[in-house]
């Protein structure tokens, strides 16, 4: 099937993603927001004018900046594990952990207080990164030394944080979610972390030695090995640089609004797999990863404001439209293939 | 992805198994005593000997009141006499672990069936709310139709159980068939196709089928006659004896499906190595749809029996009974005889889980990570093989020192130096048994 958007010009594009799939997605984005500005200019009443006034107003932008960080930096991190040919399906797992942390350590400082001049805040987003970076790491152990199911561990990571969050969260503060804060990080923060991060990914990964190794990882291990590349450490480094940035995701989520909830499937609420479907749906480019994480977290923020005017969409719904392109995509256009090695235990030969 | 589960010795798995159990039932351990000390209360739940130190939640009695309380309180403590002489079974803590026990039963073989077809099938969790959607809205439709009775009922539950079964089926089908025809990961599907359920399902009762004056978003109650009917055990505890027996029917039926059948044989033969089965004659794409499409109608069987025995409608809070199905299915080393102790093990933790709420203030959340660990060791066999070797070197465990092959020690002594060893010292016994048999 030929892709229409491939041949659009876009000079800068063509530099920065080499990539004709992702290209056409980001061509199909700009192009749909565009004509949505131009019907809203032409009919201010319609429901198009409505849709074009939340989609371009500040209120939806701070919504999305808020909702996208943490998919979009959970996602970098699974770009990176798998890249490496780790597959980390516990993002969900890390997210819940740094939320909580980052919650738990900024109320036990105590708000307004300071560590060193930090205030508790930052002090708590650091520890969330801290959690979420050591929780990864026991899942590299688990993966590399002792050469576990991938898929199956991800799971564990992922169930253990669902459990072990609400039991920390009642034990310390007698319910499963934290009191409020009574502070919160802006969204301007959220969305300068996440767009710093991705320009920072997509450099590592394109113009570095280590992009290089994690590439080749994933791809041919044994390569790898053959240079003289530990492909161990290799792996750990992508692994962990998940939890890194699983970690600056979970925290922004919770501290943007000062509070973890732990009850049913806690805040996070499936962000991690979207996280999942973000870098899949953007074929592992982190550009990509930040345009499809925008533009799910944007569906969700619009449909909020949509209810607000009045619109009876159930929102429900509207959630539902991620996975279910990420279904269509896998099934038709995208058929995202993984690094060769992903999944696989790699034996030095010695 | 799949292998590791395959070639492995029945005997081994038990073995990994049990020190799976056993040594997330000591990180439990640890976890409670390190919240005992930090949560905050008035008086020490228990006192650590020699230190002196008090912490809030007694360890000892999470595990009693955990295992004992799920049977109903069968040993008596604190008192004379190993048994407690007013335990009967039909009590309503069984009950409720038993009921647990007999949907964990489904979900797991849904997950074992497709385990076995090379297909890690997440989505039972999604199979099954669609299975109890069919299942309720079918009886719902039927029972105005029939004479009200006991006669009337046993066809209700045996059409709407069928139901279930299709409506999880069909499910099902779909990631088997992008799996086999586009390409599509099946565990990223599945995990997708989850969440569609859900959302699906969900405004389709809150828009269509919610009851009149309901608070929750939920269906109207299916007639009493409709339901599998609870003997011997109180009618609070949600279990029906009736439900259980189908559950060890559905496993004695799927062993012998799997490993008796053509069709298992061609299911075996494609989780094992696809390409050489299609060299077989085997037709793998078929094969694939069908694992799933069987899968999942497993899936939507446990569907159909929560909302036939447990909750009697559908409604929005579906518990984890699919996400807890692979655990049982892993635990089982995705064997269907192997299901039938993993998901008892699984009914007494859940069943468990309320008897902590009641009687002590460690929070029920423990079992869910007890869960997670569960898992995750169960996935490391790798880990207690090291540690097997460790201890099967190091120390005179059961296994003996000299006697165990040494070909194995000398590799386990290069390796087996730092993280494994201290925590291989949590689970020494174990791990010693361990190593001690899988040499011999």
């Amino acid at each position: 099937m030929r892709n229409p958007l491939a041949d659009v010009p876009v000079p800068l594009l063509d530099d920065l993603i080499d990539d004709e799939y992702v290209r056409s997605l980001v061509v199909g984005v700009v192009g749909t927001l565009g004509v949505l500005g131009l019907l809203g200019l032409l009919f201010p009443g319609s429901v198009a004018g409505d849709l074009a006034g939340i989609v371009f107003s500040t209120g939806t932008a701070a919504s999305t900046a808020r909702l996208a960080a943490p998919i979009v930096l959970a996602g970098l991190g699974g770009i990176f594990a798998e890249k490496s040919g780790v597959i980390n399906i516990g993002l969900e797992g890390l997210l819940i952990i740094s939320a909580f942390a980052s919650v738990y350590i900024a109320s036990v400082i105590g708000i307004g207080n300071a560590v060193l001049g930090v205030p508790a805040i930052w002090i708590g987003f650091l520890a969330g990164i801290v959690a979420s970076t050591l929780l990864a790491g026991v899942f590299g152990v688990v993966c590399i030394e002792f050469k576990a199911d991938q898929i199956i561990a991800g799971l564990a990571v992922w169930l253990i944080a669902l459990g072990l969050a609400p039991f920390m969260s009642t034990v310390f503060f007698g319910g499963v979610n934290t009191p409020n804060l009574g502070a919160s990080v802006g969204w301007r923060y959220s969305a300068v972390m996440v767009l710093v991060a991705t320009v920072a990914s997509w450099w590592t990964l394109n113009r570095t030695a280590f992009g290089k190794h994690l590439q080749a990882s994933g791809e041919n291990p044994k390569a790898l090995d053959t240079v003289g590349v530990s492909v161990s450490r290799v792996r750990y480094a992508g692994v962990l640089l998940s939890g890194v940035l699983s970690g600056v995701g979970g925290s922004a989520l919770a501290l943007s609004i000062g509070q973890f909830v732990g009850s049913g499937e806690t805040m996070v609420q499936g962000k991690g797999f979207i996280a999942i479907v973000a870098y899949l749906f953007g074929n592992y480019n982190p550009l990509g990863t930040l345009g499809a994480g925008v533009l799910f977290a944007g569906l969700d923020a619009t449909q909020i404001r949509l209810q607000q005017l009045g619109y009876a969409i159930p929102d429900t719904l509207v959630q539902t439209i991620p996975y279910v392109v990420v279904i269509v995509v896998l099934a038709l256009v995208g058929r995202t293939r993984i690094p060769a090695a992903a999944g696989d235990h790699y034996e030095t030969e010695e | 992805m799949i292998e590791p589960f395959v070639d492995r010795s029945v005997a081994e798995r038990i073995l990994i198994s049990i020190a799976a159990i056993l040594l997330s039932i000591a990180v439990g351990f640890a976890i409670v005593l390190v919240s005992g000390r930090i949560a905050e209360c008035s008086t020490a739940a228990w006192t650590m000997p020699v230190t002196g130190l008090g912490f809030c939640y007694d360890p000892f009695e999470v595990y009693v009141v955990l295992f004992n309380g799920a049977l109903g309180y069968p040993f008596a403590v604190g008192e004379p006499g190993i048994f407690n002489p007013s335990w009967t079974p039909f009590n309503l803590s069984l009950g409720l672990t038993l009921s647990e026990t007999t949907l964990l039963i489904f979900t797991g073989l849904s997950v074992a069936v497709a385990f076995r077809a090379g297909l890690f099938n997440i989505g039972t969790q999604g199979q099954l709310v669609v299975g109890a959607l069919a299942t309720a809205l079918t009886v719902l439709a039927l029972a105005p139709l029939l004479p009200a009775g006991p006669i009337s009922g046993v066809v209700i539950v045996a059409v709407g159980t069928l139901a279930g079964a299709v409506g999880g089926g069909l499910w099902g089908a779909i990631p088997g068939a992008l799996k086999a025809y586009a390409d599509a990961n099946e565990v990223i599907t599945t995990i997708m196709l989850n969440f569609v359920a859900a959302n699906v399902a969900y405004v389709l009762v809150l828009e269509v089928f919610r009851a009149e004056g309901s608070s929750v978003v939920a269906t109207r109650y299916v007639p009493e006659y409709a339901q599998f009917s609870p003997w011997l055990f109180p009618d609070s505890s949600d279990f029906a004896l009736l439900a259980l027996l189908v559950g060890v029917g559905a496993i004695g039926g799927l062993y012998y499906l799997v490993e008796h059948t053509p069709f298992g044989y061609d299911l075996r033969t494609s989780g094992v190595q696809a390409a050489a089965a299609e060299y077989g004659g085997v037709n793998a794409k078929l094969t694939t749809v069908r694992a799933m499409t069987l899968s999942g109608a497993l899936g939507g069987v446990g569907g159909a029996v929560w909302v036939l025995m447990s909750e009697g409608r559908w409604i929005e809070s579906v518990p984890d009974l699919g996400f807890d199905g692979i655990t049982v299915s892993i635990l089982a080393g995705n064997n269907p005889l192997g299901v039938l102790p993993a998901a008892f093990l699984f009914g007494i933790l859940k069943g468990g889980a309320l008897e902590i709420g009641f009687r002590t203030d460690v929070p029920t959340e423990l079992v869910g990570v007890l869960r997670g660990l569960i898992i995750l060791f169960v996935a490391m066999p790798e880990f207690f093989r090291m540690a097997g070797r460790y201890a099967g070197l190091g120390s005179d465990g059961p296994g003996g020192p000299g006697t165990t092959g040494n070909d194995d020690g000398s590799e386990g002594a290069d390796d087996g130096t730092d993280t494994k060893g201290t925590a291989g010292d949590g689970t020494g016994s174990a791990a010693a048994v361990d190593g001690g048999e899988l040499d011999a």
